[in-house]
């Protein structure tokens, strides 16, 4: 029902809906103002039990009262309807109940609920074992759980960004707001956050005034000044999550989740904060008294009741009794006959207690249950040695406010009982942290100012920056006082955690299965393991344990907090990077020109590579390869190489260093030569293989693999910097700058002779393995070596990168008489299989050098990264060796990953001589061909074996043969 | 030596395009930089630090400017020159002749180079930087430049003026930093 | 995490790979002493406490660094390039 005055906008009207029926409501609503305006109290179904549930809490903390907002695609569970701004057109519909939330089936539940106690995931689920996934699971998914997920694609744009600050101040209640003005009137960078739309935190539930006036005149005075401060960034909205190492702090701006349409530009803002301190002042949490059927719709919060009359200008209920152990309940009673409302009663446990205006009290008494299935009708109050039903729609519990201090324990700080206090404080903090107001266990609104105002002298001070303290308004002195009540004893079921169903039988259940400590109460009971983390109900479920064990609560201590402090929409977390756009895309000099001539590429890392070139008539795949390769080992063939890593040498210890980095050795490389390089790890297993080509005494370019270009530099960096920072070495990494072509074939010097100003190609002048830096095509400078992947005669030609796609057509078009054709990776790597170079399927990390048939190549006259360890034992044992594989009928297939056994050896681990590691159709060959690694291969040449591939029941019988397929004495690449 | 008139090549943008491309949101105008030369030097042992073009190289953070020409410090004793409107020169062989007994590597075709200018004054200029990389905006005054990661990707950050910015990327990735700057503009509005 | 670089300042530690124990600095002979090249590669401390870790500045200036860590509370005590601290052990030695 609504009542007077109010921060809310009665000039405009905004229709809503809530499971299909229309309501309306004003701008400066929640749902849940809105709903309980429209006298809706029953909101949702709890999780475990089915039971009706209404709103419980006025802020972030709601346990109940969760709903799923929007529609189709933006259909968003597990809606806190206390924090969602209401907007015109809203659409919210309840949850976890079937057929309708007044009569929902699974309700059946409550009534077994002997059955579904503490730990009965655990003690049901276990046997048959069978039965774990075929029934459980599916079972339990489909009855547990709140909200369903729409299961579309998010329609709405995300972002992300990094702020920096000398202050963060989280919550600008009074004592944020103190701080934030303190900070930023002193200069430094401040950045205040809130996850409120409005300022003032719970000023503005309030009826108590500032300077004799209502708060939040001071709070629009401060809001005003603020704005001007161009060293302060307001961030309303913005929920700070989680608190991170040295300072960096989460949070997220809900820029556009008040608008009926969210995602015309950004709907959240994933912000990264990094900040130099940090003033938490979060406020704190109302606690409630467990007392048997606590958990009706109506029964609520005393703060929020407040809240809900002082801010919202509503009430659940015409007629309303509350339930104390401190002053602080008597003051909603204050403020809600201030408004109009009836107070059936105030029952204070304390014996001693006073009225503090005209209401009834029933001073020692006790709520011992209630009435009223969908909402509360009536409570029973033990007073006197009697017991009395009290007729009333709502009930406000006032046991006490727990600090919301979870950021202060997302680095494991672990909060200390202050009986004082009566609450939980901040124990060790973060570096760099403080915490103020009612977060701190301040209660009386003068405090929680200057507390503010101290952590931000302080962190100012640290800063090296001088602040004064503002003057401060004059506030009203209102009592505090109160006696711990953590639950009313008695039978039946007293609720603590609301959202995960736990009772305080379930903790006494616990206590008598021996899960005491609250780590095991925590897991036993799933209590505080809800989306609201147990912000309402921790502290009281503890205290409950505390009283079972005799322990003091100080002695039994509670479990902390992770981020995040509030949920995170997975979508924020991923800060749009999505589709296309899920990770950098890299392309080659030459992409624009292969996609107009139709290829198909494929990702190989970050690049995007042309894998084949599809020709009229090509209707699969294989047709387009095997033309390709013929063509090239015909006439010439052009692939755009550029993805090979490149890195620059220079320096007067170049050729040392380059020693010191390959196996094999290149100091002794002449200018102007080109040799095939093999990097070792440490331990003496095959790294990465590429060229070293000596283009100066003291100047090399050297290549890497596409896929470890990254961590070969870093390797390479490593070596220099940290192993032998002695040697005049420099390193820069040039992948981008040359877009490098392979030109490979019979042809391959006849097109490059067209191509090249006036340079002598013939074998003599220019032969295997030169290299040399050139002019082309009108004094272009270009770098040219003779090397060669596929067996051909062939060489690479690098360009500066913006010349790629130029050049790359140029090949095509005045090579085409000598069958100039493109190609792609795919037959890129059928070439390199039928010439048997190894390439990242046997560099995979776990091979050495010798498996690879390149032993030789280690030279033991130098101590090189990984020599020594590579002529350990083991290693030097290892008699798996690359060999080629070839079927013995030439219609099977060789399929990589099979392994290798002898004909007629039983196939387990112990006969296994190996595995396939590349295969593909050689239409040079004219069957499926593979490289594998077999034991003693070497001595195997001709004999037949079998690849067993069990993931497809085949046995393939193969003949071992020589690697290399095509011109095996290498008389191609030398002509 | 490139000898244009003799060329049967014609130059792609990093973008892919033959001219440059620009874009405008609010108060940025974004404009690729297809003529900016860039060269890699790095000191070798024993040399010391030269001034090439006139610069004064500047220390770790920084990025200086003389002319048409400019340095960003990349790392300990190794700098990024810039040539701006020589990207058609030989740089890296210029920069040599400047830097007798010092490494020099040719750049300019390197990065991608995306000039950003603001019409109204520093502030959207700060409020892309925060959209963009996570550098304290107090070590990217104007003068200043650094290598961060943006959107898993290595960039180059230069503030030229406090309502100027460079960005250079990997040039294959030219068109994802495009995408990436384009619409965190975009957003700003 | 924000890592304490000697020239720059201040840096997110996602702007950098990391390595490991620094003792990866003391690189044995391996011709001379394979024993202590075996022990170099495979035997690593691995304190709950301070440790001395080697950090490469990836998405920065390319430089490694020691970095001195607490690996229980994430405190850093302190960064250093590594080719100085390497250039002082050849020095010492």
């Amino acid at each position: 029902m609504r009542l007077s005055g109010g921060e809310i906008d009665r000039s405009q009207t905004l229709r809503f809906t809530f499971d299909g029926r229309a309501y309306t409501g004003h701008p400066g609503d929640t749902l849940a103002s809105a709903l309980l305006a429209n006298d809706v109290r029953l909101m949702g179904r709890s999780f475990k039990y089915h039971r009706p549930r209404g709103v419980f809490s006025a802020g972030s903390e709601e346990p109940n009262a969760l709903v799923t907002l929007r529609g189709g695609a933006r259909a968003e569970p597990n809606t806190r309807a206390t924090a969602v701004e209401l907007f015109e057109g809203l659409e919210a519909r309840s949850q976890n109940a079937w057929p309708s939330l007044a009569f929902d089936a699974l309700a059946v539940n409550d009534l077994m609920a002997n059955f579904l106690t503490a730990g009965f995931y655990y003690k049901t689920f276990m046997w048959p074992r069978a039965f774990w996934e075929r029934l459980y699971e599916p079972m339990i998914r489909k009855a547990a759980g709140l909200g369903r997920l729409s299961m579309a694609a998010d329609p709405d744009a995300y972002d992300k960004g990094f702020l920096h600050c000398d202050l963060l101040v989280i919550g600008a209640g009074a004592a944020g707001l103190a701080a934030a003005l303190t900070a930023a009137r002193a200069g430094a960078q401040v950045i205040l956050a809130d996850e409120d739309a409005r300022l003032g935190g719970r000023l503005l539930a309030e009826s108590a005034t500032l300077d004799g006036a209502p708060a939040r005149d001071w709070v629009a005075g401060l809001e005003a000044e603020m704005a001007s401060l161009p060293n302060l960034r307001l961030m309303r909205r913005t929920t700070v999550w989680g608190l991170f190492d040295h300072g960096v702090y989460g949070a997220v701006e809900r820029v556009a989740d008040h608008l009926p349409i969210p995602g015309a530009q950004v709907r959240q803002t994933l912000w990264r904060i990094t900040a130099r301190r940090a003033v938490l002042a979060a406020g704190a949490t109302e606690r409630h008294i467990p007392f048997r059927n606590n958990d009706r719709p109506g029964v609520m919060q005393a703060g929020a009741l407040r809240a809900y009359a002082n801010r919202f200008a509503v009430s659940p209920a015409q007629r309303v009794a509350i339930f104390t152990s401190q002053d602080d309940g008597h003051q909603t009673a204050l403020d809600l006959i201030a408004k109009g409302v009836e107070i059936a009663a105030v029952i204070d446990s304390r014996a001693e207690a006073r009225a503090m205006g005209e209401y009834r009290l029933i001073a020692g008494g006790q709520v011992c249950d209630s009435r009223g299935r969908l909402g509360l009708r009536a409570v029973q109050v033990r007073h006197g040695g009697g017991v009395e039903w009290l007729s009333c729609g709502a009930l406000g519990v006032a046991g006490g406010w727990n600090p919301n201090l979870h950021l202060a324990s997302h680095q494991r700080g672990r909060p200390r009982w202050d009986e004082a206090a009566q609450a939980f404080l901040p124990d060790t903090l973060p570096a760099g942290l403080a915490v103020a107001g009612a977060a701190a266990g301040q209660g009386e609104t003068a405090a929680v100012m200057a507390s503010g105002v101290a952590a931000a002298l302080r962190a100012l001070a640290d800063l090296g920056l001088s602040g004064r303290a503002p003057a401060l308004p004059i506030t009203e002195a209102r009592s505090l006082a109160g006696q711990s009540l953590w639950h009313v004893p008695g039978k039946g079921r007293a609720w603590v955690d609301f959202q995960n169903d736990v009772t305080v039988k379930d903790i006494k259940l616990a206590h008598q299965e021996n899960m005491r400590p609250v780590e095991h109460l925590k897991r036993w009971t799933t209590l505080g393991m809800a989306t609201d983390q147990g912000k309402t109900a921790n502290v009281a479920a503890l205290a409950v344990m505390a009283e079972l064990t005799g322990q003091t609560i100080a002695a039994t201590r509670t479990t902390i907090f992770r981020p995040p402090y509030t949920p995170v929409a997975l979508s924020a977390l991923g800060g749009g990077d999505s589709g296309a756009q899920f990770r950098p895309r890299r392309l080659t000099p030459s992409h624009a020109w292969a996609a107009a001539q139709g290829a198909v590429f494929v990702e190989v890392g970050q690049w995007m590579r042309a894998q084949w070139f599809p020709q009229p008539g090509e209707t699969h795949w294989r047709h387009s390869v095997d033309r390709e390769v013929l063509a090239t080992r015909k006439g010439v063939g052009i692939c755009d190489v550029t993805t090979l890593g490149k890195v620059d040498v220079q320096g007067a210890d170049a050729a040392v260093f380059l020693d010191r980095l390959y196996a094999n050795p290149m100091a002794s490389l002449k200018v102007g030569m080109v040799r095939y390089g093999l990097m070792l790890r440490e331990d003496g297993h095959a790294y990465d293989d590429g060229t070293c080509a000596r283009l100066a005494e003291d100047h090399y370019v050297v290549t890497t693999t596409t896929a470890q270009a990254g961590p070969v530099y870093r390797h390479m960096e490593f070596a220099r910097q940290c192993l032998w920072p002695e040697l005049d070495v420099q390193l820069i990494s040039t992948t981008e700058a040359w877009a490098q072509f392979a030109v490979a074939g019979p042809n391959a010097r006849k097109l490059l002779e067209r191509v090249v100003d006036g340079f002598d190609l013939s074998n003599a002048a220019f032969p295997f393995m030169a290299c040399a830096q050139l002019t082309i095509c009108g004094g272009l400078r270009a770098r040219l070596f003779r090397i060669s992947f596929s067996g051909e005669l062939a060489y690479e030609l690098a360009v500066p990168a913006r010349f790629g796609a130029a050049l790359m057509a140029r090949l095509v078009a005045v090579g085409a008489d000598l069958g100039a054709t493109p190609y792609g990776t795919e037959a890129l790597g059928v070439m390199r299989i039928e010439k048997g170079h190894v390439a990242g399927n046997e560099l995979n990390g776990q091979t050495t050098a010798q498996m690879l048939g390149l032993g030789r190549m280690v030279s033991d006259k130098k101590d090189a990264i990984g020599a020594v360890m590579s002529r350990r034992e083991g290693l030097v044992e290892e008699a798996r060796v690359l060999v080629g594989l070839q079927p013995v009928n030439p219609g099977d297939p060789v399929v990589a990953g099979s392994h290798l056994f002898a004909q007629g050896a039983q196939q387990k681990t112990e006969t296994d001589e190996g595995w396939i590691t590349s295969a593909c159709h050689s239409p040079h060959v004219g069957s499926s061909i593979g490289l594998g690694f077999l034991a003693r291969g070497a001595e195997r040449l001709g004999e037949v074996i079998v690849a067993a591939n069990p993931l497809q029941g085949q046995q393939i019988a193969l003949r071992v043969v020589p690697a290399h397929f095509v011109d095996p004495d290498g008389g191609r690449l030398r002509d | 030596m490139t000898d244009l008139n003799t060329l049967q090549l014609t130059a792609t943008t990093a973008l892919g395009g033959t001219l440059p491309q620009e874009a405008r949101h609010g108060a940025l105008r974004m404009a690729e930089n297809s003529g900016l030369a860039l060269a890699s030097l790095t000191l070798r042992r024993g040399t010391t630090q030269p001034a090439p073009f006139g610069l004064a190289l500047p220390g770790p953070g920084a990025w200086g400017q003389a002319g048409r020409h400019a340095a960003l410090w990349m790392g300990p004793e190794q700098w990024l020159i810039e040539g701006e409107g020589l990207a058609e020169t030989d740089f890296a062989t210029a920069l040599q002749g400047q830097c007798p007994g010092c490494s020099v590597t040719e750049q300019t075709d390197g990065f991608v180079a995306f000039e950003i200018t603001s019409e109204a004054g520093e502030a959207p200029i700060l409020a892309l930087l925060a959209r963009l990389v996570n550098i304290a905006p107090d070590r990217l005054r104007p003068g200043m430049g650094t290598r961060t990661g943006l959107e898993h990707m290595s960039v180059l950050v230069i503030r030229r003026a406090p309502d100027r910015l460079a960005l250079l990327g990997l040039r294959s990735a030219a068109a994802t930093l495009w995408h990436a700057l384009t619409t965190a503009a975009a957003r700003l509005g | 995490m924000l890592i304490p670089h000697p020239l720059l300042g201040l840096r997110d530690a996602q702007e950098f790979t990391c390595l490991g124990d620094a003792a990866l600095l003391n690189r044995p002979d391996g011709l001379a002493d394979p024993q202590a090249l075996t022990d170099y590669v495979y035997l690593r401390d691995n304190p709950a406490g301070v440790h001395r870790e080697l950090w490469f500045h990836e998405q920065g200036d390319r430089s490694w660094l020691v970095v001195t860590r607490n690996t229980l509370t994430h405190e850093i005590l302190g960064a250093e390039l590594a080719r100085d601290v390497a250039l002082r052990a050849k020095g010492a030695k």
